[in-house]
């Protein structure tokens, strides 16, 4: 790897962060406005669900969202504020469907110091200021005026430092806060403050409430005609206005999110970190609160948001769970529960650890990822691409074509699967026991190649052969009429559909027959300039026996043709250049678009916008899909129509907000595939493989495949073991007994297929584990998992007692070998030259693995080194061990054998917090921190002075606004040696959020291709809210502030494809780089990931 | 820790709080260091101390006999026993170099932009300019009597001054870039004993002198605009809104009782008429003046009695700004610690335990990263003081005599203490290394034993 990286993100953001309600996009229009930390979504209401509008980046981590709407707009704006103090407002243009800004700025401030609770922003409800808390002691203001234009922002002193909660009171004549604090002895108060405007300063307000709940939390203000305030505890729930108090006591819990249900504010749902649903009510009369109500209402992901819709449908976004759309039902179920969960969104948030496998040996990487939290933890199998799960498969060699046929039009199940091959036609069929036999259709040709066969109207199939075009009773299954290709002339290519068939022969001939009930007429002769290479008349979605027109792709002038019919005449031609011929054509609508889709004879595909009317074909795209010629085929799966591609490197490829996507299937060589759709096999296809024909279902179309394994506990370290076929994991429980909340924390073993707990490890009352390796040592060939674990007991800081424990799966179970007592937390082990590495709290520590005399085996220390203050994470590579320290950055280490020591080589003097580090090559380690910046150093072996040499110099540095949790060598996509990408080594990240990114080492001269187009795209692709791209990604800590170097955003350079044609051409001039061949390379890129 | 480790990767807990947090446990963990020491090269009192900005990588020491000498504190030189990391002077300039100064160094602070240049300022009436590589004078700029204190802004992009304090009465901007002296601020009626730059504005400067008051000065205007008061004590609350409520809040001073009914009646209806308007005007006006307009109203000339103010008895013997730029400590000579409001220039009464201070030598105070922690010698010791409820939490005792000086390693949470017993001794979390060894040991030694006898 190099110096020299690209960062991409394979799978976005999915912790939904915050989440509001309002007429964002029209007046008339009810929106869902979601932030996933750095994405927003919006979303529209309908009566089917929710409708996505947009789904956009912004350069920052999104701390406020807010609709507000200002005096005199008939709609909501939307208040996005980020954590690196930049707001801006935005406003829904609904011509264009954009957003656009209408006022932006920078909010922070030389003074203060950033609060430590998290960014506060709100806004008056009469919309007369912005407030936002970001740092301590102070609260800025950004007034309107009376236009609804922001004015310019001051500060107020804010005496109460550690501030939990701000928000507005309801109905106040001036704007007035209510301030949920915590004093320097821990007690919690809330008051209010008025804000005078004119003098800039506050007021003390109406209502202050001294001595609250502990636990105290959340505020949530009242609207009138009630007016007032909320404040929900661990254990109480107060509510208290200038005229009311009321408070009631609750079952212990912590809640974490709260959503208004009624405009008029007498309910609210909270939701707990257990993920329980409860409805608090305030009962009223004559507009006088008389108490507080808490009901009990069901079970939800742990919400982190809670946004009520309309109509009982409530939107819940979770950060440790899948955010889900639920009713909530006026009658309980069964279970007492009166939520049903209506949808669910995958999210794969907190990713604390992963692993990355090949567990089909198909030399493509998997991420078995640890995710969630509480009850909601589970383990997600991320899968690039879309896999096949074969059914059945036999063994046939030379397979020349496909096709599955039904018995009659009305069949919803196909029959027969035609396999063609070089001299010879096989029919294979459904036998009465679901199996497939050899067959046989008596009106069928079986001693030639079959070119092409289809069901034809009036219960017919359709044969096509060298010879003749043969018509054949799909119900007594004898030839009912033949058409001869005139003698001298035999047919090379032909297509078909339900009425008709297009052929043509050698010498350039084209032929158009029309099929009638039991007889082929000859329609259409014509003759071209050259050789006629493939052909297509795929019908249109109105009228789907029928095509109007046909697709012919030419030999010599390469060339693709469109015909009309039954006339064929030419309607458009289109040259394609080069010297590869086309090898398939095809018709077909995506999403009411209809395209041309050619392939060349190279792995190239190229696509035309096709109209359907005048048969003109235009907006022309190229892509290579792999190095063989592709067959293209359309299959459906859950009703809509995809296109699959045979080649090298079986593509499938389909439409998504009406742009065409290509994913990869989990296939090595693919060269025929037919949709075989039969009762045994339902929705299946077949494909023709290398020496095999196999039948098999497909996955959902998507580009990255997402299998979760709930556990219902939180699993924290995950590691694969190739030998024992399973996974083990470190997990804990948590266990609500009685009144006291206990954690349980195990070791467990997991079969790789079914993920299915086959064996458990309770570890000891105050264990947790801390890492888990699987790993064998010298002079033994067992593979054993080592699990390191930490005693924490609540009287201390550290933990001082830890184990390792050794295990080794037999039967299917996890027997313990050895155990070995450590001096603390052990936070990492590595296998190490047949050896253990551990890093117990300050040390990295080697173990031996001696046999005794019984013949037992025990870990032995061998040597260790201190010197760091926590070591967090280590990496190992040959006899160089990489440290990330807790708050020292990235430190260097060298194992020397002879004098069986570690000593120091090098380290990185910044003070780096560290969150994860990798090693990239022998010189170049990355490394993730704690304020969401990736960084890469490098060793410095060739300096000239000792000083230089024991420096690792910062190389680096990027701001990746996520928090990485682990990196790992490995690669989500499969490695084809032939391809330019294949070289491009790459290591996988997971974070918080649910982010899974790739880092790729490109070479030198590509890094700065790329660096210019980046610097071309940041002119064109404008931040959202008008952020800044460059301020975004620098890299930045408490103590400085640089721009990004060595990194590039591959995010922003592969949003290059989705650039309207003409500002791609205005970036590829700038560029100086043909178009082509600038798409082409930013394709290269989207197959990294 | 690990629960921290914990709850930071499943976010729960935002990695700043996670810092914050790991950071305030070790600084109520120090103690002084089982596994660092800084050798001192001094044959005089260490009297100033401080870690370069940039990298927090070089420690810089002044000391009475005329030397300064600089530390690597990350890099050991050697080690004791192979465990007890040693850090010795990479260099010393002394009496003996050919520019070095002929008196005792008072002051010594890195340029604070890179580690290529240190100021030192001497009781010879000199302030040098070092180049750290190639440890040669560069500039030197004559004082008017024995230089007590130096300071450059850390923030300064616009400027490159050394503010020096003297024995004479006026404060002085060295310029780094002319070579000249740009500035004399006029104001103190003693000597300078301390010198402090704003945290959050390049252009404020603020200095304690013997007189026992605090300036202020903006150096892009005449004159000083602010002297501190000890008298003016921070009102702190606001006027309340009703007056019933304010039965239920804590404490309230006694300027809240008559205004809450006007400001009731002001803010409940917005009268038009002016007399309502200007008497909640006058009521707020004192509060009005002591925050933001002061700046113009007590402007230069100051003939008030507002220049005489104090804010010390005695001597001001040292400051310190918070990191977030709101709030100075000072100490003087009357053995107090005081803890102002910037912005309002109040006395915010923080009632700090008895000390006992020097009176003689300007001292140096440090601060913790989120300044809740004031590091403060007291005589042969340094207390801990919380800057909010004043209680002291810890006292560093290992110095023989006089402590001068401390400096607080944000990036390290070390403390580094100089002493005139000319000791630099370094407080840092306690490293398990030392009696996991000697425990390594122990068991190794005995298990071997054991297997002695197993094997015969």
């Amino acid at each position: 790897m190099s110096v020299w990286n690209y960062v991409v993100t394979a799978h976005k953001p999915t912790n939904v962060t915050h989440s509001c309600v309002g007429n964002f996009t029209s007046p008339q229009e009810l929106n869902l406005v979601i932030a996933k930390c750095t994405r927003i979504e919006i979303h529209l209401l309908t009566p089917h669900g929710l409708q996505p509008m947009l789904d956009v980046p912004i350069y920052g981590r999104i701390a406020t969202l807010e609709l507000f709407r200002p005096h005199g707009e008939p709609q909501d704006f939307l208040f996005i504020a980020t954590e690196r103090y930049k707001f801006c407002v935005l406003q829904w243009d609904a011509e264009t469907s954009e957003l656009i800004t209408r006022a932006m700025g920078d909010v922070s401030d030389r003074i203060g110091r950033p609060t430590d609770n998290g960014q506060i922003g709100l806004i008056d409800p009469d919309c007369r200021l912005i407030g936002l808390h970001l740092y301590d002691g102070l609260f800025k203001v950004i007034p309107f005026d009376n236009k609804g234009q922001l004015k310019e922002a001051f500060n107020i002193r804010l005496e109460e430092l550690l501030v939990l909660d701000i928000k507005f009171l309801y109905g106040c004549l001036k704007p007035t806060i209510v301030v949920l604090y915590q004093d320097n002895k821990d007690a919690r108060h809330a008051k209010t403050y008025e804000i005078a405007l004119k003098d800039k300063d506050f007021v003390e307000g109406p209502l202050s409430h001294t001595n609250l709940d502990n636990g105290a939390g959340i505020l949530i203000p009242v609207p009138m005609p009630l007016g007032g305030v909320i404040i929900i505890g661990e254990e109480t729930i107060v509510y208290c206005s200038v005229t009311a108090f009321k408070a009631i006591p609750i079952r212990p819990s912590i809640t974490r999110a709260y959503g208004r249900v009624d405009a008029d504010g007498s309910r609210y749902l909270l939701g707990d970190n257990a993920g329980f649903l409860h409805l608090l009510v305030i009962t009223h009369e004559r507009e006088r609160v008389t108490g507080l109500k808490i009901e009990h209402l069901g079970e939800t992901s742990v919400a982190s948001t809670i946004s009520y819709l309309d109509n009982a449908v409530v939107y819940i976004g979770s950060s440790y769970g899948d955010s889900q759309l639920i009713k909530l039902n006026l009658q309980p179920d069964a279970k007492g529960s009166y939520v049903e969960v209506l949808e669910k969104y995958v999210n794969l948030g907190p990713i604390v650890d992963f692993c990355v496998v090949d567990l089909e040996r198909q030399g493509q990487g998997q991420v078995v990822t640890c995710s969630g939290a509480y009850k909601d933890g589970s383990l997600r199998i991320v899968r690039n691409g879309i896999g096949i799960n074969e059914q059945a498969s036999v063994e046939l060699q030379g397979i020349k074509g496909l096709w599955s046929l039904r018995s009659s039009t009305n069949d919803p199940y196909d029959t027969f699967l035609v396999v063609s091959f070089i001299n010879e036609t096989r029919v294979l069929a459904m036998n009465m026991d679901d199996e497939l036999e050899e067959s046989e259709i008596e009106g069928f040709c079986a001693e030639a190649q079959t070119l092409f066969c289809q069901n034809a109207i009036h219960d017919q199939l359709v044969q096509v052969t060298a010879n003749s075009v043969r018509l054949v009773s799909s119900t007594t299954r004898e030839l009912l009429h033949e058409w001869n290709a005139p003698s001298g002339y035999s047919v090379n290519v032909a297509t078909a559909n339900a009425s008709q068939v297009l052929l043509a022969t050698g010498g350039g001939h084209l032929v158009y027959l029309e099929i009638g009930n039991g007889k082929l007429a000859e329609v259409k002769h014509v003759q071209l300039d050259y050789e006629i290479s493939c052909l297509d008349i795929n019908p249109s979605v109105e009228n789907p026996n029928y095509s109007t027109l046909a697709a012919v792709g030419m030999w010599t002038d390469i060339s693709v043709r469109i015909f009309s019919l039954p006339s064929l005449e030419l309607l458009a031609k289109e040259n394609l250049g080069g010297e590869i011929i086309t090898r398939s054509v095809l018709l077909c609508t995506f999403e009411g678009v209809s395209y041309l889709l050619c392939t060349l004879g190279d792995g190239h595909l190229l696509n035309f916008l096709l109209n359907l009317s005048t048969g003109e074909l235009s907006n022309r795209k190229k892509v290579s899909l792999g190095t063989q010629p592709i067959m293209l085929r359309t299959f459906s799966s859950k009703d809509t129509t995809h296109v699959f591609a045979a080649s090298d490197r079986p593509t499938v490829i389909y439409s998504s907000n009406k742009k065409l996507l290509y994913s990869n299937v989990n296939l090595k060589e693919v060269s025929h595939m037919c949709p075989f759709n039969s009762a045994a096999f339902p929705d299946s296809l077949a494909i023709a493989k290398e020496g095999e024909l196999s039948i098999g279902t497909i996955d959902d179309i998507q580009k990255l495949h997402i299998r979760t394994i709930p556990l219902g506990e939180h699993a924290r370290r995950i590691c694969h073991q190739e030998q024992s076929r399973t996974f083990a994991i470190c997990s804990l429980k948590n266990c609500q007994t009685s009144n006291e909340e206990t954690e349980m924390h195990f070791v467990r073993l997991l079969d790789y297929q079914t993920f299915e707990f086959i064996s458990t490890y309770p570890l000891d009352t105050y264990e947790y584990g801390c890492s888990i390796i699987s790993c064998s040592f010298s002079d033994d060939n067992n593979a054993y998992y080592c699990v390191g674990t930490a005693y924490v007991l609540p009287e201390e800081n550290e933990p001082s007692k830890g184990r390792i424990l050794v295990f080794v799966v037999e039967d299917g179970k996890l027997q313990l070998i050895a155990e070995k007592e450590t001096k603390g937390a052990v936070y990492s082990l590595n296998a190490f030259n047949g050896k253990l590495l551990a890093a117990i709290n300050q040390k990295i520590q080697l173990y031996k693995w001696m046999l005794r005399e019984d013949g037992s085996r025990e870990l032995q220390a061998e040597c260790g080194h201190y010197g760091h203050i926590l070591a967090f994470y280590v990496q190992t590579r040959g006899d160089f061990i990489v440290v990330g320290d807790l708050m020292k950055s990235i430190s260097l280490l060298l194992y020397k054998h002879e004098e069986g020591a570690i000593e120091e080589l090098a380290r990185d003097y910044n003070a780096n917090w560290m969150s994860a580090v990798e090693i990239l090559d022998d010189d170049v380690f990355l490394g993730a921190e704690n304020n969401y910046n990736l960084f890469t150093v490098r060793k410095n072996s060739d300096a000239a002075t000792d000083e230089e040499r024991g420096r690792l110099e910062v190389v680096g540095e990027y701001h990746l606004g996520e928090f990485v949790n682990r990196i790992r060598h490995g690669s989500l996509v499969m490695r084809l040696p032939d391809s330019e990408a294949g070289h491009i080594p790459t290591v996988i990240f997971g974070t918080i959020n649910g982010v899974i990114g790739v880092v790729a080492s490109l070479p030198h001269d590509q890094y700065v291709f790329l660096e210019k187009l980046q610097a071309n795209l940041v002119k064109v692709i404008k931040g959202v809210g008008g952020l800044s791209h460059e301020q975004w990604r620098s890299f930045n800590n408490e103590k400085k502030t640089v721009d990004a170097r060595n990194f590039l955003d591959g995010d922003l350079i592969e949003s290059f494809l989705d650039l309207s044609r003409s500002r791609m051409d205005e970036i590829a001039s700038s560029m100086g780089v043909p178009l082509e061949e600038l798409c082409k390379k930013v394709e290269e890129l989207t197959r990294l990931h | 820790m690990w629960k921290e480790v914990r709850d930071r990767e499943a976010g729960k807990l935002p990695p700043f709080t996670f810092a914050s947090r790991v950071r305030s446990r070790r600084v109520s963990a120090l103690g002084l260091s089982n596994h660092k020491e800084i050798v001192s090269p001094h044959h005089g009192a260490v009297n100033a101390l401080q870690v370069d900005l940039t990298e927090g990588r070089y420690l810089l020491s002044g000391a009475s006999d005329g030397s300064a000498a600089v530390y690597d504190i990350q890099r050991a030189t050697d080690y004791e026993e192979g465990l007890i990391a040693r850090h010795r002077s990479l260099f010393v300039v002394d009496k003996q170099h050919e520019y070095g100064h002929k008196f005792a160094i008072s002051t010594a602070i890195w340029y604070p932009v890179d580690t290529g240049l240190f100021v030192t300022g001497s009781f010879d009436h000199f302030v040098k300019v070092w180049d750290t590589n190639t440890t040669q004078v560069v500039m030197d700029f004559k004082m008017p009597g024995k230089v007590y204190g130096t300071a450059m802004s850390s923030l300064a992009k616009a400027h490159m001054l050394i503010a020096a304090g003297s024995a004479d009465v006026q404060v002085r901007l060295c310029d780094i870039a002319s070579g000249a002296f740009t500035h004399t601020l006029s104001g103190h009626r003693d000597g300078v004993m301390t010198l402090e730059w704003s945290t959050c504005s390049e252009w404020i400067l603020m200095t304690g002198g013997r007189d026992g008051a605090i300036r202020f000065w903006d150096i892009r205007r005449a004159g000083c605009f602010r002297v501190l008061d000890q008298s003016q004590c921070q009102p702190g609350r606001r006027p309340p809104f009703l007056e019933n409520t304010s039965k239920k809040i804590v404490a309230r001073t006694s300027l809240a009782g008559p205004s809450s009914l006007a400001n009731k009646s002001v803010s409940r209806k917005k009268t038009p008429l002016g007399n309502g308007m200007k008497q909640s005007q006058a009521l707020r006006k004192p509060q009005n003046l002591l925050r933001t307009p002061v700046r113009q109203r007590s402007h230069p000339g100051m003939s008030s009695s507002h220049d005489r103010a104090t804010a010390h008895y005695g001597a001001v013997t040292g400051l310190k700004a918070s990191g977030d730029g709101m709030y100075l400590l000072s100490s003087g000579s009357d053995s107090q610690l005081r803890l102002w409001d910037i912005e309002s220039g109040l006395n915010i009464l923080a009632k700090y335990e008895e000390m006992r201070l020097q009176t003689s030598k300007s001292l140096h105070l440090a601060l913790n990263q989120d300044s809740s922690l004031v590091f403060v010698p007291c005589m042969a010791t340094v207390k801990a003081c919380d800057v909010w409820s004043g209680l002291t939490l810890q006292t560093f005792r290992g110095h023989y005599e006089l402590v001068n000086c401390c400096y607080f390693n944000l990036q390290d949470q070390e403390l580094y203490t100089g002493s005139n017993d000319r000791q630099i001794l370094v407080w840092s979390p306690p490293s398990a290394i030392i009696n996991d060894l000697e425990e390594d040991n122990r068991k190794e030694r005995k298990f071997s034993a054991d297997k002695d006898n197993w094997s015969d």
